[in-house]
C-alpha cells in the first residue's frame, strides 16, 4: 500500500474530530475525566512538594527538574490519552471482532485504530503538565540557541512517540491474551513510574531496563538531563529520535505478528 | 441467621472468580510491585545520609511502603470495577430482581475474593520480607491482634468509599474519570502516598477529620508501634464508627441512585 502522509493526516483529523464530538455529548463526563487527570497529577505533586520540603535535592536533582520529569509524564500521557485513546479499545476491537472492520477499509488499520477513540483525560494531563514544565524551565538557567530550541523540539516530539508507541506495543497483547482484562498494558504502563524520578535513585537493572527494554527513561529524564545540563547523562538524550523509531519498529513488529494470529469472531 | 447463608455463598462465588482470573490478578500484583519498588528506591535515595524523616526512620520507612502495599492489595481494581460495572452496563437490573440487598451482595463479593488477595500478597510479603533486611515487625501479640482488627476495619471503610464512588456511575456515563479522582483523593488523604507526617499541616488536620486515614494511616500507624495500646483501641473505634457511617450513607445514596436507572429494552 502506497503511504500518503497528507491523506493519512487528514484522515486521522476527520476521525478524531467526530470522536471528540461525540464525546462533548455528554458535558459532565468531560468534566469529570479532565478534573480526576487534574487530581491524579496534582496528587503526585503534592508527593514531590512533600518530599522536597525536608531535603534540597535528590541525588542531585531539585524539585523543580524532578517537577519536570514528572510532568513529561503526565503530558505525554495526556497526548497519548486525547489523541491516541485508540490503542487501549484493542482488547475490545480484537475480542470482539471489531478489527475485521478496520481490516476491511481502504486505510491503514493502525491509522484507524489510534484515532478510534478519544480521552478527555488527557486534556486535563496535558494543561496541567504543560503549566507545570512552563514554571519549571523558568526556575533554570537555559540558554536558548537555535541549537538547543531545536533539539529541544526534537526530544519532545520523541518523548510523544515513544510514549504512544509503548501504549501501542503493549496493548497488542490483545491478540495473545483472550481474558478481559487490560492486565499487561497497565503494568507495561506502570512501569512509567521509573521515570517520574531520577533514574539515578534506581539500580542499574532498572536503568537499563527503562533505557532500553520499554524506554520510559526517554520520555523524561533523559530530556531533562539535556534541558537541566546534567552532564553525565546528556549525551545519552540525543539517542532520543532514535528510540523513538526503535520504540515504534518494535510496537509495529509486534501488532505484525499479532495480526497473524488474529482470527476473527466470525460475525 | 438464616439470611447470612446466600450472602456467604456469593462470597465463595466471587473467590472461585478470582482464581479463575488469575492471570489478570497476578498482572495487576505485578504492577503495585512495580510501584513498590520505585518507592523502595526514591526513599532510600532521600534517606541517604539521614537517619530519621517527620519522625519515620528509614527501617520504618521501609515498613510503613510494604504495610501500604499489603494494604492497596486488598479491596483491589477488580472488586471496584465490578460495582460500577454492573450500573454501567445495566446488569444492575438483573440485581434489582433478585431477592438480595444490593450493598450486602456487593460486599459479600468483595470479601470473597478479598480472601484471596488477602493470602497471595501475604505471601509475596513475607518473601519481601526475606528480601530486604531490616523491617521492623511488631513483637507484641496485642500488636498483632490490633494491627487485625484495623485491617479488618480498613476494608470495611474502604468498601464504604469505594461503593459509594461505584454509585455515582448512575449519573454519568463512566466509570474512570469518577473512579480517578476516587484513587487520586484516597491516596493522599489515607497516607497511601506518603505517611500523613510529612504533608503540611492543615492537611494533615483535614485527614484526621475525614475517614480515609483510617485506611492506610491508622493501621500502619498501629503496626509500627506509633500508638500505645488504648490509643490504638480507641483509633480501631473510630475505623469501626467510620465504616458503619459510610455504610449507612452507601444505603440511603442508593435509594436515591435507583431511581436514576434507564435500562434499555432487555
Amino acid at each position: 500500500m502506497r503511504v500518503r502522509p497528507i491523506r493519512g493526516l487528514y484522515l486521522y483529523w476527520r476521525f478524531i474530530s467526530t470522536q471528540i464530538k461525540a464525546i462533548l455529548e455528554y458535558q459532565a463526563d468531560f468534566w469529570i475525566l479532565v478534573v480526576s487527570a487534574v487530581l491524579t497529577q496534582l496528587m503526585g505533586v503534592v508527593f514531590i512538594a512533600a518530599v522536597f520540603a525536608r531535603i534540597p535535592s535528590i541525588d542531585g536533582w531539585g524539585f523543580w527538574e524532578v517537577c519536570f520529569m514528572y510532568a513529561m509524564i503526565y503530558v505525554t500521557e495526556g497526548i497519548g490519552s486525547l489523541f491516541f485513546e485508540g490503542t487501549w479499545r484493542m482488547l475490545r476491537y480484537v475480542n470482539m471482532g471489531e478489527l475485521d472492520r478496520f481490516l476491511l477499509r481502504p486505510v491503514s488499520p493502525v491509522l484507524q485504530m489510534l484515532a478510534s477513540a478519544v480521552g478527555m483525560n488527557g486534556l486535563g494531563n496535558i494543561t496541567l503538565g504543560c503549566a507545570l514544565i512552563a514554571v519549571s524551565l523558568r526556575h533554570v538557567r537555559i540558554e536558548w540557541t537555535a541549537l538547543t530550541v531545536f533539539w529541544t523540539a526534537v526530544l519532545l516530539l520523541s518523548a510523544v512517540a515513544i510514549r504512544v508507541a509503548i501504549n501501542f506495543g503493549s496493548n497488542c497483547s490483545a491478540f495473545w491474551n483472550k481474558s478481559s482484562g487490560n492486565a499487561v498494558p497497565l503494568a507495561v504502563h506502570n512501569v512509567g513510574e521509573f521515570a517520574k524520578f531520577p533514574i539515578t535513585v534506581f539500580s542499574h537493572g532498572v536503568q537499563l531496563f527503562v533505557s532500553v527494554a520499554v524506554p520510559f527513561a526517554f520520555v523524561s529524564f533523559y530530556p531533562a538531563a539535556y534541558l537541566f545540563g546534567h552532564e553525565d547523562w546528556t549525551r545519552y538524550a540525543y539517542f532520543g529520535p532514535l528510540a523513538a523509531v526503535y520504540a515504534w519498529a518494535v510496537a509495529y513488529g509486534i501488532y505484525r505478528m499479532g495480526l497473524r494470529r488474529y482470527e476473527s469472531t466470525g460475525n | 441467621m438464616k439470611g447470612a447463608k446466600k450472602y456467604v455463598s456469593m462470597a465463595v462465588c466471587s473467590m472461585q472468580n478470582s482464581l479463575a482470573y488469575r492471570f489478570s490478578y497476578i498482572m495487576n500484583l505485578t504492577s503495585g510491585l512495580i510501584t513498590l519498588v520505585s518507592l523502595f528506591y526514591l526513599w532510600k535515595a532521600v534517606f541517604r545520609g539521614r537517619t530519621e524523616m517527620a519522625g519515620f526512620t528509614w527501617q520504618e520507612m521501609q515498613t510503613y511502603l510494604l504495610v501500604t502495599f499489603f494494604l492497596g492489595c486488598l479491596l483491589s481494581w477488580y472488586s471496584e470495577g465490578r460495582i460500577s460495572g454492573k450500573i454501567l452496563d445495566g446488569s444492575v437490573s438483573l440485581d434489582l430482581l433478585k431477592p438480595l440487598d444490593f450493598q450486602k451482595a456487593r460486599f459479600a463479593e468483595t470479601v470473597g475474593s478479598l480472601a484471596i488477595e488477602g493470602v497471595v500478597s501475604g505471601i509475596m510479603i513475607t518473601g519481601l520480607l526475606g528480601a530486604t533486611a531490616g523491617i521492623s515487625v511488631p513483637h507484641s501479640p496485642l500488636v498483632w491482634v490490633q494491627f487485625l482488627m484495623s485491617t479488618a476495619a480498613s476494608v470495611m471503610v474502604k468498601f464504604g468509599i469505594v461503593y459509594m464512588t461505584g454509585l455515582i456511575c448512575f449519573w454519568t456515563t463512566g466509570s474512570f474519570g469518577v473512579v480517578w479522582a476516587r484513587i487520586a483523593v484516597t491516596n493522599l488523604l489515607s497516607g497511601a502516598l506518603v505517611p500523613l507526617a510529612f504533608l503540611p499541616e492543615w492537611l494533615q488536620k483535614l485527614a484526621e477529620v475525614l475517614p480515609f486515614q483510617a485506611i492506610v494511616h491508622v493501621p500502619a500507624s498501629i503496626f509500627l508501634g506509633k500508638y500505645s495500646a488504648p490509643d490504638a483501641a480507641g483509633m480501631i473505634v473510630l475505623q469501626f464508627a467510620w465504616a458503619a457511617v459510610l455504610w449507612m450513607c452507601g444505603k440511603w445514596m442508593w435509594k436515591g441512585a435507583v431511581r436514576q436507572i434507564t435500562v434499555h429494552g432487555g
